[in-house]
C-alpha cells in the first residue's frame, strides 16, 4: 500500500504508455483526415470515388442518416463528430491485439471521452433552454438543489466506468489466463530447460479470448457509447420546439 | 496488510451483484426473442436494440467485477 502513494510514482504521470498510444492513434487519424480532405478537394465529382475516399464517403452518408434518424433536426453537423469519435474509440479498444498497451486501461482516456460527451450535453441544454437551463437544478422544489447537483455527474461517472471497466476486466482476465497457461506450459515442457518452454500453450488458449474481449467487447462498447452520446444530447432538445421553426431561426441567426 | 481473508470475502460479496445483472440480461433476451417470434420482420431492429440493452445491463456486473478486482489487487497486497 505504501509504495503506491510515494512521490516517485507521482512524477511524470502524464506520459504513461497508454496515453502515448492514445496520442499516436489520434495523430494517425488526423493524418488520415488530412489525406482524405486533400483527396476530396482534388476529386472529380463526375467520376465514382475510389479507395479511401469511397469508404469515407460511405461512412459520412451512413452517419448522416443515423444522426437524422436518432436525433432529429437541429443536429445536422453531428455526423462529423461521430466520424472522429468512432474510429478513435474502436482503435483505443482494439489496439491491445497488436501487443501495445490498451489506452482504455488508463482512466484518463475514457474520462476524457466521457467529459466531451458531458460538455456536449450541457452545451446543448444551454443552447436550447438559455436561462431556463438553471431551472433543472431546483427541479421540483429548491430543497432538491444538493441532490440535483450530485446527480448531475451520474452520466459522466457511468460512461467513464463502463468503458474503463470493460477494458480493464478484459485485460485482467487475459493476463490471468496468459500467466496460468505459461505456468502449465513451463511445467509440461520443462525438459527444454530454458525460458522458451513457457510459450507453447499460450497461442492455443488466448486468441478466442482476445477476439471476445478486444474485438467484440470493443465494438459493442463503441456502439453503446455512441448511442448514449447521441441519445443524451438529443434528449436535451425540448419536445415542444417545432423543428422547422428552430431550423428557420438558426438560419436567420447565421445570415 | 494482514486481513487478506477478509478482503477476499469482501470481493466475493461484491461479485454477487453480477448475478442479478445476468438475471436481468436473461429477462431482456427472453423478451426480445418473444418479440421476434411474434413479429419476425422486426428481427433486425430488435436484435440491435437487444445487444445495446444487454451491454447497458452488463455494466452493473462489470462494476461488480471491477470492484472485486480492485479489492483483490489494490488492497490485497
Amino acid at each position: 500500500m505504501g509504495d503506491i502513494y510515494n512521490e516517485e510514482s507521482l512524477k511524470f504521470t502524464f506520459f504513461r504508455p497508454e496515453i502515448f498510444v492514445a496520442l499516436c492513434i489520434a495523430l494517425i487519424l488526423i493524418v488520415l483526415a488530412i489525406i482524405v480532405g486533400i483527396q476530396a478537394r482534388r476529386a472529380d465529382f463526375k467520376k465514382a470515388p475510389k479507395g479511401l475516399l469511397l469508404i469515407v464517403e460511405w461512412a459520412v452518408e451512413k452517419l448522416d442518416a443515423f444522426t437524422l434518424d436518432t436525433m432529429g433536426s437541429g443536429f445536422e453537423n453531428f455526423g462529423g463528430i461521430l466520424l472522429g469519435l468512432i474510429p478513435f474509440l474502436f482503435l483505443c479498444f482494439t489496439i491491445g491485439i497488436t501487443g501495445l498497451p490498451t489506452p482504455m486501461n488508463n482512466l484518463a482516456v475514457p474520462l476524457t471521452m466521457a467529459l466531451v460527451t458531458f460538455g456536449f450535453i450541457h452545451f446543448t441544454a444551454m443552447r436550447y433552454n438559455h436561462l431556463k437551463y438553471f431551472k433543472r437544478f431546483i427541479d421540483p422544489i429548491p430543497v432538491f438543489l444538493p441532490i440535483n447537483l450530485i446527480s448531475m455527474w451520474a452520466p459522466l461517472i457511468s460512461m467513464t466506468l463502463r468503458m474503463f471497466g470493460n477494458a480493464i476486466v478484459g485485460w485482467v482476465l487475459l493476463s490471468i489466463v496468459n500467466w496460468s497457461l505459461e505456468s502449465v506450459s513451463a511445467s509440461l515442457f520443462s525438459f527444454i530447460g530454458s525460458d522458451v518452454n513457457q510459450i507453447f500453450l499460450v497461442p492455443i488458449g488466448t486468441p478466442l479470448l482476445h477476439a471476445y474481449f478486444d474485438l467484440f467487447s470493443g465494438f459493442i462498447q463503441t456502439m453503446v457509447f455512441v448511442f448514449l452520446t447521441v441519445l443524451f444530447i438529443a434528449q436535451e432538445k425540448p419536445e415542444d420546439i417545432d423543428d422547422n421553426v428552430a431550423l428557420a431561426t438558426r438560419k436567420e441567426v447565421k445570415e | 496488510m494482514t486481513d487478506v481473508g477478509l478482503i477476499a470475502l469482501a470481493a466475493a460479496i461484491a461479485i454477487f451483484s453480477s448475478g442479478a445483472s445476468s438475471l436481468g440480461e436473461g429477462f431482456l433476451v427472453g423478451k426480445a426473442i418473444e418479440g421476434m417470434a411474434r413479429n419476425p420482420e422486426m428481427y433486425g431492429k430488435l436484435r440491435s436494440s437487444m445487444i445495446i440493452g444487454a451491454a447497458l445491463v452488463e455494466t452493473c456486473g462489470i462494476y461488480a467485477l471491477l470492484i472485486s478486482i480492485l479489492l483483490i489487487f489494490v488492497y490485497g497486497h
